[in-house]
């Protein structure tokens, strides 16, 4: 079963742009430039239910756009979405029960109130009686270690504790699908570690599809089996992680076979290649290899 | 209800500008930062623009409420006529709207609770005439266009003022300017007191009604008598009594008078304001942000 | 379909209860709020025993008539205010693209926004409005009337907000347009109609929610009249229902993601 299915999908913003100074707040009342910025182009995936995917690109590649278009926040403007056999746009409300989201630099929770309180919000959020909420919350704060600050407002928490508190938010009506926005972002090296051995957990047990988006490469290569890389709102590169450093590391021998098995990221490799010594290179080096070939950096 | 304007006031100043002539000219930088803000809200122009039509409403009240206080042309209401009772209106709304204070009441509190303040006070200059300038280069936008726009009505809908002079527009001019500054100076204070209290919002609604009330809607003689002298002691007489009394009704007793006063009252604001700020910045020194 | 309604409602309780909650956290900052907004409205008072000096009527309301428009006036904004407050913040909301939040959520999006914000100080203009009506001593009939006028005004103060707020998915500057509006029909408000005359009168009972809902129902709360009261629940009906159907027209433009440029 796929949870989610995206065939060429597209999305072009229509933009207005104003001159900089006072004149051109002027003229921009008469005759308003509008330009066309193509956010996504053509992008076509599926995932596995169950699977662990990272999506990530450089700034403004079209990451949040795909995700908000996953979500049903915005419309594609071409191209089809399924999410868990739903078009999101159309049963939004319907989806919503069953995918959960975490923006690691947006809060949804409540800060001045205890975790407690803000996840018997969430509880009433997705319909769930009390008691549900109440055995799920004891559930989920048992297996995330929430114990000692449950009932401490959520302003007073480390980060660490507070993007805890955040997935335990959007899990606790159990979704199948698991969207995560940089989760990670600003914690210190052991707390990212604790909170991807979670994610990883919620994966196992659950079975959880998690589309994860981040900057951190250890993210990446800890949690997803697979990545896609998206730049100028075109994938660049679909492949699996194991699959992406094997390749890398025998690159310069298998140059022209490689070529053959995944063209998009070929030009991106090749230039890679030449910039440098391939041979003791990290998953860092090979994603920032593939940016720069893009032109980005 | 009516708490006073909510605009929003666009970002934080940089201060390297004039660093280097700090010692030789040291009220420079205030020029520059002035400058600074008045060019930029010359680009929110617009904005003030739409604002004119809660002053209008206002001032459209007004017409109609006196319209029907009034019960003949002739009438006199302590000591004003219609048209004397409806400029006077005009002219304190117009002080009233035209001075928006978003700068020295919202901001400088946020500057205080959020911490921000830390790194502005160690600026080469003094956080409050700083602040001062930045509101000062606020209101030199707003203030024009509500005179410009305050005169089209009043000629309009009212008709002109009986006895009024041009020549006496430079004195009303800086009487006004001085009110203006009274205001910001004693808003200024309220703000400074989030040194020790968390929302300092409610003290400034208490101070705008007062004055709103006490001062804006009513010319001080509207008051019974045994209260009017005591109204003259407080800071609306200064800030929109004077200037607007001088615009309806000039005399030279009564220019030198509110002149003489706005300087005691601007002389002791400025003491009571730098006393509260180092008295504050004692205290963060003490306990830490 | 009940147990939809049911649930819905329970979040909405929820998120005000936790809106208001949060702000108790400080109790000095929420007393002082309440308090000096109750001295705040109070304060206006001075303006109209001034007037009622100079003549025994204000444009043919008694001082008993004008506290009783200002009791409701002030009643129905506090009221829209600790339910609804985000209606008066929501160009800021539709401009700064953050109703991804709500949107997400498998709740009514509208609800979920509207009660996403209280303002605390409107329990204080509440406050005062209920302490101005009963200062006035309206019988238990009256009061009634007072209380369902406060609920029908709420709901004309929140419509108007919405209404004009919406239209931030489609222009700039809205936000300042709603706030000038807003205050323009509780300016409007809070002085007798019979000081109107003319076009502005027929003006302010069609285009600016101040006739209809502030003025009819005080002179309903005066004399009163069934069919005026008909006429001021079918009022307040169909303006919410436009701005329902604004905001939700708006909200699709919202998904087609053309309406600004910091959510690329």
């Amino acid at each position: 079963m796929q949870a989610i299915e995206v065939e060429n999908l597209s999305k072009t913003f229509r933009v207005k742009r104003k001159e900089k100074g006072i004149r051109g707040s002027i003229g921009a009342i008469w005759h308003p430039r509008i330009e066309e910025i193509q956010a996504v182009n053509g992008v076509s995936f599926a995932v596995e239910e169950g699977e662990m995917l990272a999506f990530i690109g450089p700034n403004g590649a079209g990451k949040s756009t795909t995700i908000k278009m996953l979500t049903g926040i915005l419309y594609p403007d071409g191209g089809r979405v399924e999410v868990l056999g739903m078009e999101p746009m159309k049963k939004r409300r319907q989806l919503a029960y069953q995918i959960g989201t975490v923006f690691g630099q947006k809060e949804q929770l409540w800060t001045h109130l205890t975790p407690n309180d803000n996840f018997r919000f969430f509880g009433a959020i997705y319909d769930l009686s009390e008691r549900e909420t109440e055995e799920r919350i004891e559930e989920l704060s048992e297996r995330f270690a929430l114990k000692d600050f449950i009932d401490t407002p959520v302003r007073n928490l480390s980060l660490g504790q507070r993007i805890r508190c955040e997935i335990v938010a959007s899990l606790l009506h159990k979704p199948k699908v698991l969207f995560l926005d940089e989760p990670t972002i600003g914690l210190d090296p052991v707390v990212k570690e604790n909170v991807r051995e979670l994610i990883r957990q919620m994966n196992r047990e659950e079975h959880t599809t998690i589309f994860l988006t981040s900057h951190d490469v250890g993210d990446i290569e800890k949690l997803c089996q697979r990545i896609i890389i998206v730049n100028d709102g075109q994938i660049v590169l679909d492949d699996s992680v194991e699959h992406l450093k094997n390749h890398y590391l025998h690159h310069k021998s298998a140059e022209n076979e490689l070529q053959k098995e995944t063209a998009p990221s070929m030009e991106g490799m090749a230039a890679a290649a030449e910039n440098g010594d391939a041979s003791d290179a990290s998953l860092e080096d090979i994603i920032v290899e593939i940016y720069k070939a893009q032109g980005e950096v | 209800m009516f708490e006073s304007g909510r605009k929003s006031v666009e970002g934080a100043l940089l201060s390297a500008h004039g660093q280097g002539s700090v010692r030789r000219k040291p009220w420079r930088k205030y020029g520059v930062i002035y400058k600074s803000v008045l060019l930029e809200n010359l680009q929110y122009a617009a904005n003030v623009a739409l604002g004119f039509f809660a002053y209008f409403v206002f001032i459209y009240i007004y017409i109609r409420l006196w319209g029907y206080m009034y019960r003949s042309p002739e009438e006199l209401i302590a000591g004003y006529t219609k048209e004397q009772m409806i400029w006077y209106v005009m002219m304190t709304e117009m002080l009233y709207f035209g001075s928006n204070a978003g700068v020295v009441a919202g901001e400088v509190a946020k500057d205080i609770r959020g911490g921000n303040i830390a790194y502005l006070m160690n600026k080469p200059y003094h956080y409050t005439l700083y602040i001062l300038a930045r509101y000062t280069g606020e209101w030199s936008v707003r203030m024009p266009m509500y005179a410009v726009f305050a005169v089209l009505i009043g000629a309009v809908l009212v008709g002109p003022l009986p006895h009024f002079q041009w020549i006496t527009v430079p004195v009303m001019a800086l009487c006004a300017v001085l009110g203006i500054t009274i205001n910001a100076v004693f808003k200024l204070c309220i703000s400074l007191f989030s040194f020790w209290i968390e929302d300092t919002t409610p003290f400034q609604w208490i101070y705008n009604k007062l004055i709103l009330v006490v001062g804006i809607l009513f010319p001080v003689e509207i008051f019974p008598k045994a209260l009017q002298p005591l109204l003259k002691m407080t800071p609306i007489y200064t800030v929109c009594y004077g200037p607007a009394k001088l615009i309806v009704d000039f005399s030279l007793e009564k220019c030198v008078e509110i002149l003489m006063a706005q300087a005691v009252y601007l002389a002791a604001g400025c003491a009571l304001m730098f006393f509260i700020y180092g008295k504050g910045v004692r205290k963060l020194y003490v306990n830490g942000g | 379909m009940l147990t939809v309604v049911k649930n819905q409602l329970r979040v909405c309780f929820l998120s005000i209860q936790y809106n208001i909650m949060r702000e108790m956290v400080n109790k000095v900052t929420f007393l002082t709020n309440v308090v000096f907004m109750v001295l705040n409205d109070a304060s206006i008072l001075v303006q109209w025993f001034i007037l009622f000096r100079l003549r025994d009527d204000v444009g043919g309301y008694s001082l008993r008539e004008v506290l009783m428009l200002w009791g409701l006036v002030a009643a129905s904004f506090g009221l829209s205010n600790i339910l609804f407050a985000r209606a008066l913040s929501l160009p800021n909301l539709i401009i700064n693209g953050k109703l991804d939040a709500y949107l997400v959520q498998p709740k009514n999006v509208l609800l979920g926004v509207l009660t996403s914000e209280t303002r605390i100080s409107a329990i204080g203009d509440l406050l005062y409005g209920v302490i101005l009506v009963c200062v006035c001593r309206p019988g238990v009939g009256g009061f009634c009337l007072f209380l369902l006028f406060t609920i029908t005004g709420a709901l004309a103060f929140t419509a108007f907000a919405l209404l004009l707020g919406s239209l931030s998915f489609w222009f700039v500057r809205m936000d300042i347009l709603q706030n000038q509006m807003l205050m323009g029909m509780i300016n409007f408000g809070t002085y007798p109609d019979g000081i109107f005359q003319g076009a502005a009168r027929i003006l302010l009972y069609v285009l600016l929610p101040v006739g209809m809902a502030l003025w009819l129902p005080s002179h309903v709360m005066a004399r009163f009249d069934g069919k005026m009261l008909m006429a001021v629940l079918g009022y307040v009906f169909l303006l919410s229902a436009a701005a329902v159907a604004v905001f939700y027209r708006g909200l699709k433009r919202y998904a087609s993601g053309n309406l600004m440029e910091a959510r690329l």
